[in-house]
C-alpha cells in the first residue's frame, strides 16, 4: 500500500525527516508515533501529496507520489491535522463538493455521502453550516470528507486531537471498524491510540525511525523499569536481602497467603540482567524459594518516552 | 481537468454566499448608474453632438471612471482566491484531493470572470434604456463591452496571480492594486513621451486606456486583444506554477 524508502525532507536549514523507511501493508491499521514535531505530519503530507520531499521515494498502491501525484492521491482519504474546512459551507454541501473533486460518480454521489455521514456520525447535522460546528463535529466532517470516496487508504494526522474522551472513545471504535475495510495509518503522540485501535506502531522522533514493530514488540524492546520477584518463604527477610544488594531504588511488596510479590525498581535500568541474576542469587541462597522473576511489563506510555528521549533502538540491547 | 467543475461551483458559491460580491455589485452600479445618469443628461443638454460621440462611447471610453471602477472592483474580487485557503489551511484539503494545479487555478480564475460578468450584466440595461429614447450602434455596444470583459479579465488575472503570491488577502490586494495601478500609469506613458520613440510605442501599445477608446469607438484591433490575451494567459501560467511550487517549498 505504502512503501517510503531513505525519505528526506529538509525546510532549509532544518532536517524534518532524516532518511525514513517503511512499508505499510494492504489491511493494517497502522499507528504513526512521535511527540510534537517529530515529523509526523509532515511525512503524511508527502504520503498524502501536499508536499514534496527532498530525496528519497514514496509510492501509495505502486503510483510515486512526486511522479504520478494525482493517482496516488486517488487511492487516499486524507484527513489534515487542522481539518480544514470552508466555514461558509452546508456540511452536506461540503461533502458533496469533495465527492464531486474525488470523482465519485454522479449516480453513486448521494449514497457515498450518506454512508460516509452515517460512518463518521455526522449524519444528524447534515444541514448545518460548517462555521457553527462544534471542535468534535467539525472533526468527523472531516473524517467524512476522507471517507466518501471509499479509497483503499485512509491517512488521518492526529484523528482525535481535541476532542473530549467521549469523542475519541467513538473515533477508536470507529477506526477499528475503518481497519476491516480499509488500510489505515493514523498519527498521534498518545499511546494509548495505538494500543486500543492499530495493528501495527512506528515510532519516529527527530525525523528518524526509533522503533517499529508490531505493539508488543515494541513493548517488549524497551528496558523494564522494575523487576518483579515472587517469593515463598519469609518476606522480611527477602525484603531485607534485596535491600542489601543496592541495585533498587524503591521496593514495594504484597504479601498474600503464601507468597510475597515484590516490585523493584531498578536504580540503572542498563544492568538489569546482571543485578537479576544477583538478586535471584542472594534470595536463593537466604534459604527462599522463588516462584516468578520478571520484568515489569512497561506501559506504552514508558516504552514511548523511552524510545524518543534516548539514541535510536540499535544502543536499547547493548548497554 | 474534471476537477474544473466542482471547483468552479465553489467558488461561485464562495463569491455569492458571502456579503462581499453583493457590496461589491451594488457599489459598482450605483457609481455606474450615476455615471450614465450624469452623461446621459450631459448629452441631453447639448443638443447638437458629433456623430461619433454617443452616450456609449462616453460610458466606456475616454473617462477614468471606468479604471477607477475597476480599479475598486478587482483586487477585492481576486484577494481571497489563494491567499484566504493558504491562511485557512483549506488548501490541504484541495491539494491532496486529485486535482491538478492548472484545474484549480482555471476553476478560481472562471468563477472570478464570471462573477465579474454577472457585475457587469445589468449595464445592459443602460443600452435598452438608451435604445428606447434613439438608435443605438449595436456594433459599439458589442465591441465596449468585449473590450470591458478583456481588460477585466486581464485584471483579473493578475489579481489572482497575486493572491497566490501571498497567505494574506490584505497584501495580496495591496499587490493587485499596484499591478493596476502600474499598467494604468504605463498607459499614461503615452501622452507625456515623445511620439516616435520605443518609450512611447511600449507605453501606447500596454495602454489600457486607449484600448478602451478604440473598443468604445466600435474599433477591434487584433493587436489589442493580443496583449489582453497575454495578459489573461500569462499571469494564469505563471499561477499554475506558483501552486506546483508550494509542494517543493
Amino acid at each position: 500500500m505504502i512503501s517510503v524508502s531513505k525519505l528526506t525532507k529538509r525546510y532549509g536549514d532544518l532536517v524534518a525527516v532524516n532518511n525514513l523507511s517503511f512499508e505499510v501493508g494492504k489491511g493494517e491499521v497502522v499507528g504513526f508515533l512521535g511527540p510534537n514535531g517529530a515529523g509526523k505530519s509532515t511525512t503524511l503530507r508527502i504520503i498524502a501529496g501536499f508536499l514534496g520531499q527532498t530525496s528519497g521515494k514514496v509510492e501509495v498502491c505502486g503510483h510515486d507520489v512526486a511522479l504520478d501525484s494525482i493517482e496516488a492521491r486517488r487511492s487516499i482519504g486524507y484527513m489534515p491535522e487542522a481539518v480544514p474546512l470552508y466555514p461558509e459551507m452546508r456540511v452536506v454541501e461540503y461533502l458533496t463538493f469533495r465527492a464531486e473533486l474525488k470523482n465519485v460518480e454522479r449516480s453513486k454521489r448521494s449514497k457515498s455521502i450518506d454512508a460516509a455521514m452515517e460512518k463518521a456520525g455526522v449524519a444528524d447535522r447534515a444541514t448545518s453550516v460548517i462555521g457553527k460546528l462544534s471542535k468534535g463535529y467539525r472533526q468527523r466532517v472531516g473524517l467524512a470528507d476522507a471517507l466518501v470516496a471509499s479509497p483503499p487508504l485512509l491517512i488521518l494526522d492526529e484523528p482525535t486531537a481535541g476532542l473530549d474522551p467521549n469523542q475519541i472513545r467513538d473515533v477508536r471504535k470507529l477506526l477499528r471498524e475503518l481497519g476491516k475495510e480499509h488500510t489505515v495509518v493514523l498519527s498521534t503522540h498518545i499511546l494509548s491510540e495505538v494500543e486500543s485501535s492499530c495493528t501495527r506502531a512506528i515510532v519516529i522522533a527527530k525525523g528518524k525511525l526509533v522503533a517499529e514493530g508490531s505493539i508488543a514488540d515494541i513493548g517488549r524492546r524497551s528496558r523494564s523499569p522494575a523487576l518483579v520477584l515472587v517469593v515463598r518463604g519469609d518476606a522480611a527477610k527477602a525484603e531485607e536481602k534485596l535491600k542489601e544488594l543496592d541495585v533498587f531504588s524503591g521496593i514495594t511488596v504484597e504479601i498474600t497467603d503464601e507468597v510475597a510479590t515484590f516490585r523493584c525498581a531498578w536504580k540503572k535500568r542498563a544492568d538489569a540482567p546482571e543485578n537479576t541474576e544477583r538478586a535471584v542469587a542472594a534470595l536463593v541462597g537466604a534459604g527462599l524459594a522463588i516462584r516468578s522473576a520478571a520484568p515489569e511489563q512497561s506501559k506504552l506510555e514508558d516504552v514511548f518516552a523511552e524510545l524518543t528521549t534516548e539514541e535510536p533502538a540499535k544502543g536499547d540491547d547493548k548497554e | 481537468m474534471k476537477a474544473f467543475w466542482p471547483i468552479f461551483k465553489r467558488e461561485l458559491f464562495a463569491f455569492w454566499v458571502t456579503p462581499l460580491a453583493w457590496v461589491l455589485t451594488c457599489v459598482f452600479l450605483v457609481v455606474q448608474g450615476l455615471h450614465f445618469s450624469v452623461l446621459v443628461k450631459n448629452f441631453a443638454e447639448m443638443g447638437q453632438v458629433e456623430s461619433d460621440q454617443t452616450p456609449i462611447s462616453a460610458f466606456f471610453g475616454n473617462t477614468v471612471l471606468l479604471y477607477l471602477v475597476l480599479f475598486l472592483l478587482v483586487p477585492p474580487m481576486t484577494m481571497r482566491l489563494f491567499a484566504e485557503e493558504r491562511r485557512a489551511g483549506t488548501i490541504e484539503s484541495l491539494m491532496t484531493a486529485p486535482v491538478s494545479a492548472p484545474a484549480v487555478v482555471l476553476a478560481k480564475y472562471g468563477a472570478a470572470l464570471v462573477t465579474y460578468a454577472a457585475m457587469w450584466a445589468p449595464t445592459l440595461l443602460y443600452v435598452v434604456i438608451l435604445g428606447r429614447s434613439g438608435s443605438v450602434d449595436w456594433h459599439v455596444v458589442g465591441a465596449s463591452y468585449l473590450g470591458v470583459l478583456l481588460v477585466g479579465a486581464a485584471y483579473l488575472s493578475l489579481g489572482l496571480l497575486m493572491s497566490a503570491l501571498t497567505k494574506s488577502q490584505f497584501i495580496a490586494l495591496v499587490l493587485t492594486a499596484l499591478v493596476l495601478l502600474v499598467l494604468f500609469i504605463v498607459g499614461i506613458g503615452e501622452f507625456v513621451t515623445r511620439d516616435g520613440t520605443m518609450l512611447h510605442d511600449i507605453c501606447a501599445y500596454l495602454s489600457v486606456w486607449a484600448q478602451m477608446n478604440d473598443f468604445a469607438s466600435g474599433v477591434v484591433d487584433s493587436r489589442r486583444v493580443m496583449l489582453d490575451c497575454t495578459l489573461i494567459a500569462l499571469p494564469l501560467f505563471l499561477s499554475a506554477r506558483v501552486v506546483d511550487s508550494w509542494r517543493w517549498s
